[in-house]
């Protein structure tokens, strides 16, 4: 069980680890080039949105590479 | 409805609907904190503030999930629907709260990191009744902060309506691992028959209000309309009241039908925002608008109002022998159809 429980928690650890390095480039450089609104927002919204983009980076990187924008 | 993305969407009144949020919790907090010292005296705070958090989160989830049924079984509760993206977040810095405090002071001080000791601390993983609860609520909280931090327009846009929602639905999934985290931990530490009845209680209303939302909404969902020539029979002009619509499912599809100035359009009854019912909405400044977020949608086309750029479907409608028809293909979504006298 200690095995399944180390693998469990390294992994969730690799997840939010590559989440918070996507998350600094998606935030600052990423995100305006497929969304636009974001670009005529106030600096304070990237920084609320930043733990959203750590939790859910997959899908994001998806919409990055499907945009071609990357 | 915007062109740029606020950090907080605030007006008048979520602004008062916050502040009694916050209100309820302190005074929740306040009430708690001053029963635990009378009645426990000896208990630490540390406990007391887990304790209250924890209990505090729980008590929110269960509004949190009685709303959206509440609204469709009464739309008086609306409003309630429209602000509770604030209640949902309030409710996860309680969890967190809880659940930091729970780490410190069970996990901190030995020699282990703080989340493997989480899982390990117990390991009887086998055992029903003595399964590792703070397993369960480490779960929770992980659900609870992906829907909390996604909790914004920004993710809406960005993820997608579909996997936003689905995203979101995993609350049910939260609120049951909380179920069984409160349950086991208070049968585990010090059997609370008080405890144990409220969470009863709370689980059976939120499962009877789902079952009454999905009761009442069966009925829009087994309407039969009467076909001519595939025209589909819905409903006679005068059931629809002026600046309102109603709704009629068509070919699986939900459909609303509006009466604008006294004349007739319809439109696909999902907002593009996040699938809010339109046909529960009204006319406001010649606008159908959800009543969930405000967002707005022309009956003659289901466009958004520039610069707007949202569209629904369209649907072409009739009027003979005084019963309205509608022409179940649905056209392009922003397709232009005239509405008609009735």
């Amino acid at each position: 069980m200690q095995i399944i429980i180390s693998i469990f928690l390294a992994v969730l650890a690799i997840y939010f680890g590559i989440g918070l390095v996507f998350g600094l480039y998606f935030v600052f450089v990423g995100a305006v080039k497929i969304d636009p609104l974001l670009k005529e927002s106030k600096r304070r919204v990237r920084i609320l949105v930043f733990p959203g983009i750590i939790a859910t980076w997959p899908f994001l990187v998806g919409k990055l590479f499907k945009s071609k924008k990357l | 409805m915007g062109l740029d993305y606020k950090l907080v969407f605030w007006n008048k009144h979520k602004r008062i609907y916050d502040k009694w949020i916050a209100i309820a919790m302190v005074l929740y907090l306040a009430i708690f904190f001053v029963l635990s010292f009378v009645t426990n005296p000896e208990m630490i705070a540390e406990t007391i503030i887990i304790r209250a958090f924890g209990s505090l989160a729980i008590v929110m989830l269960h509004i949190i999930l009685a709303i959206g049924p509440l609204t469709r079984i009464n739309s008086r509760f609306m409003p309630l629907l429209y602000n509770r993206r604030h209640l949902g977040v309030s409710m996860f810095l309680a969890t967190l709260i809880h659940g930091v405090f729970a780490t410190i002071q069970f996990h901190v001080l030995g020699n282990v990191n703080p989340i493997y000791s989480i899982f390990t601390s117990n390991m009887d993983y086998g055992s029903l009744t003595n399964f590792p609860f703070q397993v369960l609520g480490f779960l929770a909280l992980l659900i609870l902060f992906a829907m909390a931090s996604t909790s914004h327009d920004f993710f809406l846009h960005n993820l997608s309506t579909k996997i936003w929602k689905r995203l979101h639905m995993m609350v049910y999934l939260a609120y049951a691992l909380v179920i069984m985290h409160v349950f086991l931990g208070t049968f585990q530490q010090e059997m609370s028959l008080f405890t144990i009845g409220m969470l009863l209680i709370g689980f059976v209303t939120i499962c009877t209000l789902h079952l009454m939302a999905a009761f009442k909404e069966s009925k829009t969902d087994s309407f039969i309309a009467i076909q001519e020539d595939g025209w589909l029979e819905v409903c006679h002009p005068n059931e629809i009241e002026e600046s309102r619509a109603k709704i009629f499912t068509v070919e699986n599809e939900r459909v609303a039908i509006f009466k604008n100035k006294g004349k007739l359009s319809a439109i696909h009854n999902v907002c593009k925002h996040q699938g809010g019912p339109l046909g529960e909405g009204k006319i406001v400044d010649g606008c159908i608008t959800c009543p969930w977020h405000g967002y707005q949608y022309l009956a003659h086309n289901g466009q958004s109002p520039p610069p707007f750029t949202e569209k629904v479907k369209t649907y072409e409608l009739k009027v003979m022998n005084d019963m309205v028809y509608i022409n179940p293909e649905a056209f392009a979504e922003g397709s232009e159809v005239t509405p008609i006298s009735c």
